[in-house]
């Protein structure tokens, strides 16, 4: 373990942000935080950075504890999703400013913001203002400012959210390729599964405070736990086990032991093959088209099931169709006490 | 060509079209000819006057002869020494205030706020008549200590300028602070940069701006301030003095023009620049940017907490011994608390105090719908046209009081134009005080619009509401705040001002500040201070209301939080 966070409580006054939250990361790896807004995913960055103080709990670095230790003496880089270049320096001045408080003599600092502008591809810009920038040039060279003082650890706050779309892709497979070749661990706080998936070794997902589901992309996409999960992760067909045991009883085989409220079937659109047969059960409803793909909302004894299918739909709107659910493609996901939150 | 135009179809839309234009024409036009009537126009009569020599030609005979008087230097060196010394004070305390107020953690803030307010309420010589009776020969803290001390000059009006133009300084140094992003400071602390690194590299050049430009606020209100040089300043003539004594004592109206224009030269200069400065402090702002939320630290916070307070504390203390002095049988001798002071007979009495405010809701109405007319045409016209007269809306500001009073007593107490009708009228005065604090109603009102998304406009346009529908159907709505904002701005500077106004008033139509001014001329200080105590209650009422009225508003129009 290279960054713990154990048994952490933080309140503000009556409100839980964090309950009872545990999280670890390994060296060099790259965990996001994933949740909807309100989940106490930038509280507990900001604890972890030192920019909030901990109600109970403890945060450790090596096995050595960071409580007490001022923001600015814990080593980290931080990136937030408001840029917060300081206005009145130059590039260069911004990515130095680290250095510089560490007495690094000018000739190294030069020399090192140089790599840095060369490494986030701006070198160009080394004189200019912050407010003369873009907004995903402003961010690269936030992200150069954090890594110039080589941090013991990568703190990213939706470093992505206020870019738009373009930008935001191409930013984030740098972000990626930058954290491989540097190997600085990092955290990255977003609420966009689709960034989560692509970004992450490691996805830590939270709602109401606390910890959901810690995994791989592919265990959270593929065998989400809960309901919340299996909701926030992309796109599901979420079905009651009575409609699955009257339609598809194969698929009942794994379920796991519990009341007939407490388990739900997780299929994934995708995972769907839809036929259209005078015999189906099922009716197509609409018909989506998303250039790739195509959208195929149909109705009928299992309820509402969306079906997305590559290339031409191999059915009409009103057609009977039958839909074939592998038994692998069915993951039983717990109903959330507090119900589905979109 | 033409065939295409007949159809009814494209002929009502045209009509409506020619509507449309016709009220933007009134909402640009009116207010514009207001600026050319009641500003140009009468600055240009101040400049041809400061020309015109003895024999009716036209020389340079009038300056001549003031840059060769010693008076006139004498009084120049006077209003830049006080300039500069009220300007370094006045800005030096501001920071450590707006520092306290946004950058530190202590309980009771709204105290200083609260006293920060006060000087705005109060006509500018009531901090003169407040330090007389604390400082003053018969002043409490000579009368205590049993000292000789003599407030009257240099160090008195240095203080009186300092506590009314703190405020101002305040205002704007806390601007200047509120801008910069709490991330921004975050991520220096991270980066490993200590508080005080933080304070030198961060806050420092962010404030640099808005020092520079409270310091052209200040020293512009100083050297235009008539209301406590003409109380304190006793034999330290300042420009604006200057030019009372030669209008008023000498009836020498050229010479007062000459000394007018050279008063304008410094503020113009100082209002310019404060301008640009402004103009690259907006460039700076940010989008969704955090505010700052100090946490509570010893060593920081104690110490400037108390440097606050006692601040808030002199401040205060200045005008509350004006309200307690009013009420003070005979000052310093007899203690016993009375109201007899504020059965003023003299200078026409309670008169003045009524028609001020008679004249001050007529400028505050009139006022209101001047610059939302403006507002609002200059939305609709080609921004050529738009962008002068948008410079020349926000021109009067750099104009001394006195210098627009002496302009209007020069063009409108001539037989020379039909505006002469005005004279002696309480409109006259009505339309001086909203000229004179134009540029203040106009740039709050234009924040407004500012706010006012296009798309709106488009929608109601779409749906067929002409520009006179939109205006009140949602246009109003829209900035009603700002609206009501000016409207009380107005009001309460009416009430209060003096420079512009001392000019204009005659024996029969007088205003409270005037009164101030000359019950103290008469040495009835106890009553002076019992006017002064009446106006600030009537302003204060205005002020209770104003924050009513936008309370009761902001709660109709509260927005569910996002996300």
């Amino acid at each position: 373990m290279y960054l713990t966070v154990r048994n952490v409580t933080k309140r503000y006054g009556p409100f839980t942000a964090l309950d009872d939250v545990s999280i670890s990361i390994e060296k060099g790896e790259f965990v996001c935080l994933l949740g909807p807004s309100g989940c106490g995913k930038t509280t507990l960055l900001r604890l972890i950075a030192g920019l909030t103080d901990i109600d109970e709990g403890e945060v450790l670095l090596e096995d050595q504890s960071l409580l007490g230790l001022p923001a600015r003496k814990r080593g980290f880089g931080i990136v937030f999703q408001s840029y917060s270049l300081f206005p009145n320096m130059t590039v260069a001045a911004n990515i130095g400013y680290g250095l510089k408080i560490r007495n690094v003599p000018s000739d190294q600092i030069s020399a090192r913001v140089r790599d840095l502008l060369e490494m986030v591809k701006l070198p160009q810009l080394a004189d200019k203002l912050p407010g003369q920038l873009s907004g995903g040039q402003q961010q690269r060279i936030a992200l150069a400012r954090a890594i110039a003082v080589d941090p013991r650890a990568l703190l990213l706050d939706e470093p992505l959210s206020a870019l738009d779309a373009k930008v935001r892709a191409e930013l984030r497979g740098e972000i990626r390729q930058l954290q491989r070749a540097l190997g600085i661990p990092t955290l990255m706080v977003t609420h966009d599964q689709e960034e989560a998936l692509e970004l992450a070794d490691k996805i830590i997902c939270m709602n109401h405070g606390t910890v959901v589901q810690t995994g791989t992309p592919e265990e959270l996409y593929n065998h989400p736990v809960t309901r919340f999960v299996a909701d926030f992760m992309g796109r599901s067909n979420i079905i009651p086990t009575d409609r699955i045991r009257a339609v598809l009883p194969d698929l009942m085989a794994h379920r796991p032991d519990g009341p007939e409220d407490a388990y739900s079937a997780c299929i994934r659109p995708e995972e769907i093959t839809i036929t259209a047969a005078p015999a189906g059960t099922q009716t197509v409803r609409s018909i989506g088209f998303l250039g790739n793909l195509r959208r195929i909302e149909t109705d009928g004894p299992l309820g509402p099931v969306l079906v997305e299918t590559h290339g031409q739909a191999k059915c009409n709107e009103g057609d009977a169709v039958t839909l074939e659910i592998p038994a692998q493609a069915c993951t039983w996901v717990r109903n959330d006490p507090a119900g589905p939150v979109a | 060509m033409p065939t295409r135009q007949a159809t009814p179809a494209t002929a009502h839309t045209k009509r409506g079209l020619d509507g449309d234009r016709v009220l933007t024409a009134f909402c640009v036009g009116l207010p514009v000819l207001g600026l050319l009537l009641f500003f140009l126009y009468p600055m240009a009569i101040v400049f041809l006057r400061s020309i015109t020599v003895a024999d009716g030609t036209y020389g340079l005979g009038n300056y001549g002869e003031v840059l060769a008087s010693k008076g006139f230097w004498r009084a120049t060196w006077h209003s830049m020494a006080m300039g500069g010394g009220t300007t370094v004070l006045s800005v030096l305390l501001g920071f450590v205030i707006a520092h306290g107020l946004h950058r530190c953690a202590f309980r009771g803030k709204w105290l200083i706020r609260a006293a920060i307010v006060l000087p705005l309420l109060a006509p500018s010589l009531v901090q003169a008549l407040g330090l007389i009776f604390l400082l003053g020969r018969n002043g409490l803290v000579n009368r205590f200590f049993g000292l000789e001390m003599d407030i009257y000059g240099f160090w008195g009006l240095l203080i009186a300028n300092t506590l009314y133009a703190l405020p101002q300084a305040v205002m704007i140094i806390g601007a200047a602070l509120v801008l910069l992003d709490a991330r921004t400071y975050e991520a220096a602390e991270i980066m490993g940069a200590s508080p005080s690194r933080q304070f030198r590299d961060l806050t420092l050049p962010a404030v640099r701006l808005g020092l520079l430009n409270a310091a052209f606020v200040v020293f512009t209100i100083t050297i235009t301030d008539f209301g406590n040089a003409a109380v304190i300043g006793g034999d330290y003539s300042v420009l604006a003095t200057e030019i009372y004594s030669q209008v008023v004592g000498q009836r020498n109206f050229n010479m007062g023009a000459v000394v007018g224009i050279m008063l304008l030269l410094p503020t113009v200069a100082s209002y310019a620049i404060e301008r640009q400065a402004m103009k690259r402090q907006k460039g700076q702002q940010g989008t969704n940017s955090q505010p700052f939320v100090p946490q509570f630290t010893p060593v920081r916070d104690l110490p400037m907490a108390a440097i606050n307070f006692l601040i808030a504390v002199l401040i205060a203390a200045v005008i509350a011994i004006v309200v307690f002095a009013s009420f003070v049988r005979l000052w310093p001798y007899n203690f016993e608390l009375t109201t007899r002071h504020y059965n003023i007979t003299l200078a026409g009495g309670y008169g003045s105090l009524w028609m001020t405010i008679v004249i001050s809701l007529m400028a505050a109405a009139g006022g209101t719908l001047a610059v939302f007319l403006l507002g609002l045409g200059l939305r609709r016209v080609p921004s050529a046209l738009a962008q002068p007269l948008q410079v020349l809306a926000a021109m009067p500001a750099a104009v001394p009081g006195m210098v627009l009073g002496l302009a209007y007593i020069l063009t409108f107490n001539s037989t020379a134009t039909p505006l002469y009708l005005l004279y002696g009228t309480a409109a006259l005065i009505a339309i001086i005080n909203f000229y004179h604090y134009h540029t203040q109603a106009f740039l709050t009102l234009q924040t407004g619009f500012r706010q006012l998304p296009p798309a709106l406009e488009e929608a109601a346009g779409s749906l067929g509401a002409g520009l006179g529908k939109v205006a009140v159907n949602v246009v109003a709505p829209f900035i009603a705040p700002m609206l009501v904002s000016v409207f009380f701005f107005l009001f309460m500077r009416s009430m209060v001002t003096l420079s512009a106004v001392v000019f204009l008033t005659t024996p029969k139509l007088n205003v409270a500040a005037v009164t101030i001014m000359r019950l103290d001329d008469a040495g009835l200080t106890s009553q002076a201070a019992a006017f002064s105590t009446v106006v600030m209650a009537v302003v204060c009422a205005a002020l209770i209301g104003m924050k009513a009225v936008l309370a009761v508003m902001g709660r109709g129009q509260t927005r569910p939080a996002k996300g």
